[in-house]
């Protein structure tokens, strides 16, 4: 299972839940587990956020593959100037 | 609207061509001479990106009527290299160190600032920091927070000197 | 050339040679897309509102197409109407208005004639017939409860009411328990602080020339951060295949952010395909100032506990960003407040509020410097209530590899406690200050981001190489692709010409923005190069008669231990043999990196403070700040030192100032004043140098983080000279005077 650090907007969501654990071999799949378990999470997830993993962060991470022991802290996008 | 016809010297050259009595020097530089080097950076001569040589005064060229340029001799940044070829072996002392100082970064104040730093050096070869500050306060940059361009300018009198 | 130092192992990058772009610019002949002239071109100009909320109950255009000169007018109605959950919505209805006016100067229609002078007396001749609604032009007025809404369009992103509101993001962030940690705390701090909104002040008006031909495609020359930024926002607006549109980007004379979006090109590409000649449109000064996208202003109430021996215990914040009349703004304003403590207990509120105020845009760190100002303030006042030296106490909270940025992802490595001792040890710390002079320092920092970037690498025949990115070049990026490729190749950086290319000649690139280009663009044309290289190395094996595995690419030529007496094979013999060992030497990479790293910086400014003027004077300034790796240091402390500036003047002068019905007062750049030189000192930099791990080079990106230190380093070194505690920017003569005289 992959520890999810989710952001604080997104906790209500998850039963006030900070951190919790999902199964998926992308950040993708993860997102589909967490939806099961707390449906409407997934939507607000993927209206915007980039996910932290391994100190990299990504801005479409969809697809980004995930180890069972991967830490993944979703984050707001961010944009430049 | 009738047309005026003006003849002056640009960069050396007798040069003649016809403007609108209210077109600016700098529209009639640009589009009646195709010399696009000096810049609009904002029309109300607050920025000095259309800076121009005057008989030796730095004038913008946006303040100016073309017809005022009537018999004068205009200096533009197009002019400070002599036969500049690919190599750039002929370029001005300032052209010269504001390129090896990394004195611009998007580019389009330093035709302005080369030709405000001429008028300064043409006249005090051997300017203080300060000196230079004021003469180029005239001219804004919100690239480089001016430094390497003030170095430059240093250094470009140094040189002009010692080829004296 | 120039001299060249060279600190480390690397034979190109770190050094410094002058720019392959730098002669066409320092002679006038870099062209610029207002320097662009079409045969049979048109001129543009708009109608804009005169009105900062309006309903438009019509527009007349009749007497305006009767006009002299006059080949076509656009308004609103010739653009699709998108949904309003296409992310293209906004940007539709700010380049022309639809129904509705939401600031001062928003475009409401624009005219194509023979010359500029005709195309205005045009535009002015549309009559249109205005119902004024209410102006909403302050953050606690648009949140008040009963508002007028600013925009009926708006509704809060990410989470939030599905209703019309003021409000555009609310993004809370939390950890540990901030409320009982501030109740234990031996020292709490609490202020409110103000900025305005500010402009990026890009020295070049933005400007487009637009040919639609007859096939129904168009040619774009633009000036911006991004043309393909640019091709996909002006399809969209126009509802074109993004195929009809061929964007190929000018040079562009300054952005900060400010040209990450588009304002023109719809418009003129309408007016082109309407007349059936090319259109230029070029903005005035005054309508780059009232009708772009300057910086959000924001109001922040921020209150930060201590221990008493300096150790930040928590944050506790609310921050609201007026981001103008659209919602269009990323929720990231509190995660760019708090990265560079540890802070084990955190609250922050953040929120995105929309005024009668125009659309605002990203400039240079967006949202980081507001956040700043406050919290580099309030720690500076924890320093001197404690007694503490201001450099100690960051150093004591300093965050390192591994602590929580607000976001609550752990840093990767980051290079703040590096900044703040090459500070320390500085000939500008270590010196007094001037007399009459006293001194303040701040941190900043910002995440820096990676994108999507492509570039193409060809070997010529006789052995030099062309570097094709995607990526317009504001500040030296070319050189620095150069210098990669160079490093790479193992040939001459004059051997190598870096080009920009158009939509059509380079794979998608994202706009340069974020830091991202010598990161992201230059992570593309590494992998490009390295992919050469296993091609050279198969090439010279083939000629050497040798096994493929035994060639190594070694300063810029093939070497085999087992290619008997034979010499080298260097790049320009292998390119030569091109045709005859397999056929052309090209590679192209593509990719959306991740792993852009954080970049920190310590500012530190001397500053006089004249009690009878108010005027502060900035006696001495220097600037530290992690670059991962500087690939061409010049142009690193070119943007340090120009973010410095950048920060100077939004610290000491600049603001945007409204009157009561929402109209700017000071639309140009007298009233609006940019530093100029004789305002400043020479601006001290240190490069201190904390590879990323996520690029080959080891670079964070330097670009925006200059710009978050300036306005807390100077308010600090205020309050040491002039004993006052400036909580408001600008850190004008008269509020400092007030300042003063308060405090008598």
């Amino acid at each position: 299972m992959a520890t999810v650090h989710l952001m604080t907007q997104h906790r209500s969501l998850a039963g006030g839940e900070a951190v919790v654990e999902a199964d998926g071999a992308t950040v993708g799949q993860i997102i589909d587990d967490l939806d099961r378990r707390f449906p409407g999470l997934a939507a607000a997830l993927r209206a915007g956020s980039s996910a932290g993993i391994d100190g990299e962060i990504h801005a479409e991470p969809e697809f980004v593959r995930v180890q069972p022991d991967t830490v993944v802290y979703f984050v707001a996008p961010l944009t430049g100037g | 609207m009738s047309r005026t016809h003006i003849t002056c010297t640009v960069n050396g050259e007798d040069t003649d061509f016809l403007a609108n009595p209210g077109t600016s020097l700098l529209d009639a530089l640009r589009d009646e001479l195709g010399l696009t080097g000096a810049k609009e950076g904002c029309g109300t001569g607050d920025c000095g990106a259309c800076s121009v040589l005057m008989d030796g005064k730095v004038t913008c060229a946006c303040l100016v009527f073309a017809p005022e340029a009537q018999g004068r001799n205009l200096l533009t940044v197009e002019g400070l290299s002599s036969g500049a070829g690919i190599s750039g072996d002929h370029l001005h002392p300032l052209q010269q160190t504001f390129l090896e100082g990394a004195a611009l970064q998007c580019g389009v104040c330093t035709p302005g600032f080369l030709v405000a730093a001429k008028a300064l050096l043409d006249h005090n070869p051997d300017p203080t920091e300060s000196e230079i500050r004021y003469a180029l306060a005239g001219n804004l940059c919100r690239c480089t927070g001016y430094d390497k361009i003030i170095r430059s300018v240093q250094e470009a009198a140094v040189q002009l000197r010692s080829a004296k | 050339m120039t001299a060249i130092e060279n600190p480390k192992t690397y034979k190109w990058v770190g050094t410094r040679p002058i720019r392959h772009d730098g002669y066409d610019k320092v002679v006038g002949k870099a062209r610029f897309a207002a320097d662009l002239n079409l045969p049979g071109q048109l001129h543009a100009a708009y109608l804009r509102s005169p009105h900062a909320h309006a309903n438009i109950v019509s527009i007349d255009t009749s007497k305006a197409e009767a006009m002299p000169g006059v080949k076509a007018i656009v308004t609103g109605d010739d653009f699709p109407a998108l949904d309003i959950t296409d992310p293209n919505h906004d940007v539709s209805i700010n380049v022309l208005a639809r129904g509705t006016v939401l600031y001062h100067g928003h475009a409401i229609a624009a005219v194509a004639a023979n010359t500029k002078a005709e195309a205005q007396t045009a535009a002015a001749a549309i009559e249109v017939e205005y119902e004024l609604l209410p102006v909403v032009l302050g953050i606690d007025e648009a949140m008040a409860d009963g508002a007028p809404l600013v925009n009926e369009h708006n509704h809060q992103k990410f989470v939030g009411p599905s209703d019309p509101s003021n409000i555009a993001t609310h993004t809370p962030l939390e950890r540990g328990d901030a409320d009982a940690a501030m109740a234990a705390a031996d020292i709490v701090i609490e202020r409110e602080f103000d900025c305005a909104h500010v402009h990026q002040g890009y020295i070049e008006p933005h400007a487009c020339v637009i040919d639609t031909g007859a096939d129904g495609k168009a040619n774009v020359w633009a000036s911006s951060q991004g043309h393909f930024m640019v091709r996909a926002i002006t399809a969209a607006v126009l509802g074109w295949e993004t195929s009809r549109i061929k964007v190929t980007p000018a040079e562009i004379g300054g952005g900060f952010g400010g040209k990450t979006t588009v304002y023109l090109e719809p418009v003129a590409a309408r007016l082109s395909e309407k007349a059936g000649r090319p259109v230029k449109l070029v903005m005035s000064r005054e309508e780059v100032l009232r009708s772009s996208g300057p910086a959000p202003g924001a109001k922040l109430r921020i209150k930060i506990g201590a221990t008493s021996d300096g150790e930040l215990t928590a944050i506790d914040g609310w921050m609201a960003y007026q981001v103008g009349a659209y919602g269009d703004f990323a929720g990231m304003v509190g995660a760019m407040s708090v990265a560079s403590y540890k802070f084990p207990n955190l609250k922050l509120e953040s929120w995105g509020v929309l005024s009668n105020t125009p659309k605002t845009a990203a400039y240079r760190a967006p949202s980081a410097p507001h956040a700043a100002f406050a919290i580099e303030s309030i720690i500076d006042d924890i320093a001197s209530e404690l007694s503490m030296d201001p450099i100690e106490l960051r150093l004591k909270n300093a965050a390192v590899e591994g602590d929580l940025t607000a976001m609550g992802m752990p840093h990767p490595r980051i290079g703040l406690v590096e900044c703040l001792e090459a500070l320390k040890a500085s000939d500008h710390y270590q010196s007094e200050p001037a007399e009459g002079a006293a001194r303040g320092v701040a941190v900043g920092f910002w995440f820096n981001i990676g994108e999507q970037s492509s570039a193409t690498v060809n070997l010529n025949e006789d052995g030099t190489a062309t570097v094709i990115t995607g990526s317009p070049d504001i500040g030296g990026s070319r050189a620095s692709m150069a210098l990669m490729a160079a490093e790479e190749l193992g040939i001459d950086v004059y051997s190598i010409t870096p080009v920009v290319a158009d939509t059509e000649a380079v794979g998608f690139t994202d706009v340069t923005e974020g830091s991202r280009a010598t990161f992201a663009t230059g992570k593309a044309v590494v992998e490009a190069c390295r992919e050469l290289k296993v091609e050279l190395c198969r090439r010279a094996a083939q000629t050497m008669g040798v096994d493929e595995a035994e060639v190594e690419w070694v300063d810029g030529a093939a070497v085999s231990p087992s290619h008997v007496g034979g010499e080298p094979l260097t790049l320009a013999a292998i390119t030569a043999q091109a045709k005859r060992t397999g056929g052309p030497l090209t590679a192209t990479a593509s990719l959306n990196a991740a792993g852009a790293g954080p970049s920190f910086a310590v500012h530190c400014a001397d500053v006089k403070v004249d009690e009878e003027t108010g005027q502060t004077e900035i006696v001495r300034y220097t600037a530290v700040q992690d670059a991962g790796t500087a690939i061409h240091p010049s142009y690193v402390e070119g943007q340090m030192q120009g973010g410095s500036v950048q920060g100077i003047g939004w610290a000491l002068n600049e603001e945007y100032i409204f009157s009561s019905d929402g109209v700017l007062m000071n639309p140009g750049f007298l009233d609006y004043r940019i530093p100029v030189a004789s305002d400043l000192p020479m601006i001290e930099t240190i490069i201190v140098e904390v590879p990323n791990p996520s690029h080959p080079y080891g670079v964070r990106g330097v670009g925006e983080t200059g710009i978050v230190p300036p306005m807390a380093t100077i308010g600090n070194a205020i309050k040491a000279a002039a004993g006052v505690r400036m909580t408001s920017l600008p850190m004008s003569p008269p509020k400092v005077l007030k300042a003063l005289g308060d405090a008598r």
